[in-house]
Formats: structure tokens, sequence, C-alpha cells
């Protein structure tokens, strides 16, 4: 039997896929659900969901990328469940403030090239104020306490323009000007490896960089593959080289059905694609069988199986992929999006045992 | 008169809005959906043939290719935005009533989601293919639905929701109008909703592509 190895030491060798005693385990919840198993007395108050669960994985956001610093958002309309804000992209969003979601777009000042060079480009530069210094060297020191291995969290590009100019936009303006989205796509590029330049060198580098970065929708991605190859992946591309030049493997999230983008990302050089959304379409052992040998993979088991709160259905589920994608040493369990409050506490906990207990390997050889 | 529509029908696949738009590049400098249905109109076609063998040919065409992913979201939006620069000029026979919308569907992002992309895409592939549309943006209460519809009678529902938390107030929303407004169509569509689910909560169609909404409605009133 191999012996049992760190945290730290185990997603290392998944992200490379080297040997390991077993498959990592690593995710992510909504509030609400939290909230819910908090109040039910299953997790105490501020209890450390890694701790509570054995996660492999402690990361910290530290990157604030809004355009402007100094603009206090403007709340322009309030209902007892929502409110709207204009911020410092000069984006109006309107956000649900009884559970979490991602907000509504209502408007932008950036609409194409010259909005978004007069209200956000200039004011895109490297300030200290952009980084939590305190909260990434608080997190990495808990995590190193822990043997966990501590991930730089942030977006990448195409989740940093949506904030600023809206998909619409975005989108539009990738076949109407690419020009403009690839400026947009250049210049928060460098910024996010400027910051990252000055964070690493007074804080210390982590151990891997995860990327959230949604380019799906339900059954295909935002974006055709030639699009993505033409303008969003030679960003990809820069800040996976520069993650690498430094020793440090790179998780790519995305929600949604990216498939036909998986190649794309595979060459700009990703070491594991995380969260393979199995009801938009994903299919975690067909992208195992594709790309295992390139590729780790976190995530593609079906949090519907989970919400059923049927034990017979989550081991279906694991039974049916776990022994498959355990095989090249490059699988770290999670669900394919978040765990909602419809799944019971207890549903999880069989979830986290069971797909672990799966996950183990017995020998060097197995 | 024929090859002008067939023209027309390009523009709109292919998401040439005018003679100034840059796209897409091969087009540049041609006649774009805004001058061509100009020049049908002021030739004497009907607005019915205009909207009915050029813009739902060319929605149609583009919403098939999007169903086979043979196109994209970019694509898709380039071309509603074409449509929506010839649909301007059709107004005013719409409200004489000389053009003729195929019906009439209220739309909305459900009680709780404020994801709006999805049913956004939706709402354009139904325009382009003739239906007038009442989107309720999102976060649509059931009572809300429900005053809509009765304001509209004979309106088909679009339901869309992105997250598994709020794709369960679809349920609530079914109850409501099989109550108060029983010969509504519904359908639903958004990331985590099913078939399965669909038969659940007792509405009439799923589609998991605007396109399959579109063929949908249409059925209804073929």
């Amino acid at each position: 039997m191999r012996k049992t190895m760190t945290s730290r030491e185990r997603i290392g060798r998944i992200l490379r896929r080297q040997p390991v005693d077993r498959i990592g385990v690593f995710e992510h919840f909504w509030g609400d659900t939290i909230k819910l198993w908090t109040d039910q007395g299953h997790i105490r108050e501020g209890e450390s969901l890694e701790d509570h669960f054995g996660f492999d994985f402690m990361m910290h956001w530290p990157f604030n990328m809004v355009a402007q610093l100094d603009f206090e958002p403007v709340v322009v309309e309030e209902t007892e469940e929502t409110v709207l804000t204009r911020d410092g992209n000069g984006a109006l969003l309107r956000r649900h403030k009884l559970h979490d979601a991602t907000p509504e777009h209502v408007d932008f000042l950036v609409k194409d090239r010259a909005g978004w060079e007069e209200h956000v480009k200039p004011f895109l530069a490297p300030d200290r104020r952009r980084i939590d210094f305190q909260g990434y060297r608080d997190r990495k020191r808990l995590a190193a306490e822990n043997n966990r291995f501590f991930c730089w969290a942030g977006v990448n590009v195409f989740e940093l323009m949506h904030p600023v100019c809206g998909h619409e936009y975005m989108l539009m303006g990738m076949a109407m000007d690419p020009d403009w989205v690839k400026d947009m796509v250049n210049t928060l590029c460098g910024l996010t490896l400027d910051l990252m330049d000055i964070l690493f060198a007074e804080e210390g580098p982590p151990d891997g960089i995860w990327f959230y970065e949604d380019m799906g929708l339900k059954g295909r991605p935002f974006m055709s593959p030639a699009m993505y190859r033409e303008i969003i992946q030679p960003a990809h591309a820069r800040t996976v080289d520069y993650a690498h030049a430094r020793g440090m493997p790179v998780v790519m999230h995305s929600c949604g059905y990216v498939a036909p983008l998986v190649p794309g990302m595979v060459e700009a050089g990703i070491d594991a694609l995380q969260v393979i959304e199995v009801k938009a379409g994903m299919d975690l052992v067909q992208l195992f069988r594709d790309f295992g040998d390139r590729l780790s993979f976190i995530g593609g088991i079906d949090v519907r199986t989970l919400y059923s709160n049927d034990r017979a259905v989550i081991d279906a589920e694991l039974e049916k992929k776990i022994p498959v994608v355990k095989g090249r040493y490059g699988y770290v369990l999670h669900s394919d999006h978040s765990i909602p409050d419809q799944v019971r506490y207890e549903s999880y906990r069989y979830f986290v045992d069971r797909g672990i207990a799966l996950g183990h390997y017995m020998g060097p050889n197995d | 008169m024929s090859e002008l529509l067939a023209q027309l029908a390009v523009c709109i696949e292919r998401g040439k809005v005018n003679k100034a738009s840059p796209y897409p590049p091969d087009l540049r400098g041609q006649d774009g959906a805004e001058e061509l249905t100009k020049q049908a109109l002021d030739s004497g076609v009907a607005p019915s043939d205009i909207l009915e063998q050029g813009l739902i040919i060319g929605m149609g065409t583009i919403g098939h290719k999007f169903s086979r992913n043979e196109v994209f979201v970019p694509d898709l939006l380039m071309a509603a935005k074409a449509m929506s620069s010839a649909m301007v000029q059709l107004k005013p026979f719409f409200e004489s009533g000389q053009a003729r919308h195929k019906g009439t569907i209220v739309i909305g992002t459900v009680k709780g989601d404020l994801h709006d992309i999805g049913k956004k895409l939706v709402a354009m592939v139904l325009e382009g293919g003739g239906w007038n549309v009442i989107d309720l943006n999102v976060d649509v209460a059931p009572e809300k639905f429900v005053e809509t519809l009765k304001q509209h009678p004979g309106a088909a529902l679009g339901m869309s929701a992105l997250l598994t938390t709020t794709m369960v107030n679809m349920e609530e929303t079914v109850k409501r109008v099989r109550q108060e407004a029983p010969s509504t169509k519904i359908i639903i569509g958004g990331a985590p909703v099913t078939d399965e689910f669909r038969a659940k909560i007792g509405a009439d169609a799923y589609s998991p592509d605007p396109q399959g909404a579109l063929d949908w409605l249409n059925a209804q009133v073929a």
C-alpha cells in the first residue's frame, strides 16, 4: 500500500499525473448551502470547510480588477430582494440580496472600443491597492501549516472582460471589431501578470494557479474554437507560460459546454480542467479518454445525483466514473458545479466518503 | 424580386446590418438588411412577404446552424442585430395590421434568477421567426407571468432558469398558469432543465436550444 500523502504532495502530483495514494477531493458550495448546514448544526459557525471535509486545496482570490478603484459603487435602485448598482467599471448590475447568483447585466458604459478607451483602459494600472496582501499571506500560511495545496485564484481574460462590457457587447465585438477585444485581452492579461509579479515577489508564489473562466452555455461554447484560438488563447498561453516558468501548474475552470474549446486550452498548456458540467453536456469519461494523457480533471460528477439524496443513485454515478478517470492519477473528486441546498449534508458526506473509497490506489502498478 | 428577398435572407443569416457595417468582412461595402428591406418596400413587396420570404428564412438558417454548433453566439447576435434593423422598418406595417406575427409568447427568467443571456438568445430567435415576444426580463414572479398572460389572451409562455436552485420556481408558475390561464402552452429551458423535469412540473415542452423552441411554437400554430 502506498503511504498516505499530504494534500500538497497529492495535488502537486495529480496535476502532473504522477502516482498518488488516492484521488484528490475539493468542492464549491452555494452560500445558502453552508448557511443551511450550519443552521442545522452540521458545521460550526466559521469552521474551515477544508478541515471539515478534508479538502486538498486551499485558495485565495487576492486581486481587485475593477477599473476605477476609488469609485464608490452607486445604488441606483433597491428593492426588498435586489439592488441595482453602478460600479467602478461603469457597469450597471443588478444583484440578488437574498442568495448567491451571477448579477444581471443591465447596462455598460463600455459598448465599443471608444468606451473602453475612455472609461476603463486608462485606469488599469498595477496599483498595489488592487492586491490583498494580508489575505493571501494568511491563507498561504494556513495552507502550509496544514500541508494543503495552495492556489492563487482569480479570473482570466474572458471573465475579466464581461464585467466591463457585458457578454453581448464582448461577443459582438469579437465579430465586428476583434482588434478592440484583443486590446482588452492583452491589457487585462498584462495587468494580471504585473500584479502577480508584485504579489509573488513579496509574499512568495503559491503552489498553483486556478483561473475561473466561464466560456460555455448549455450545449455550446460562447465562441467558436477558431475565435477562441484567435482572440482568447494567446492570453491563456501567456498566463500559463508565466505560471509554468515559476513551477506552478494551472487549473482552468469553465462552466457550460466547452468541449470544442478543450483542444485549444490544451494547446495553451493548462494542466487541469474543472468543473466539467454534466447538465451542460460535458462528459468526464469521454474527456478522459480523449485528453487524459495531457490533462487532469477536477469535477464532472453530476450534481443532480447528489440532490436526489439517494445513495444508490450517488453510488451509480461514482462507480461509473471514478474507476475510469482515476486511471492516470489525474483526478480530483468534485461535483460538476456547486453544491446547492437541496443536497442534504448526509448525502454530501456520503459522496465524499464513497468517492474517496473508490479513488484509492492499491499499489504502484494498479 | 425573389432574388432581393434571397439576398435579404443572406444578410440576416450573415449578420450584415447595413452598408456601413464592417461585418462580415467579405460583405464590406455591400448593402445590408437595412438597405435591402427599404428597397423591397419601395419596390412594393408586401411586408408579410419580406418577413416570411426574407427575414424568417435568414434567421431560420442561422438558428438551425446554431443548433448544430456550426455557428456560435457572436454569429447569432449579429444576425439578430441585422434582423432588428429590418424589423424597425416593418414596425408600422405590424401596427397597421398589414403584417402579422405568427403569435405572441411571453418569456422571462424565473423568480430568484438574474441570468439573461440564454433567455435573450431565445427571444432573438423567436422574434426572428416571426413571433411577437413580450420579454419580462429576469427574476419574474409567477403572478407577473400570469398577469401578462391575461393581458395577452392566447399567448404562449416561455420560462428559463440557469440554476438548480431556481428552476424549482418554474413549478409554482406552471401551477398558477394552469389555474388562471389554463389554455396557455408552456415551454421551458435552461441549463439544469430536462424533459424529465418538464414532465414532472407539467409544462408542455422543453427545448435545449432556441431553434427547438421556435420549431415547437411554429408547430402549435401550423
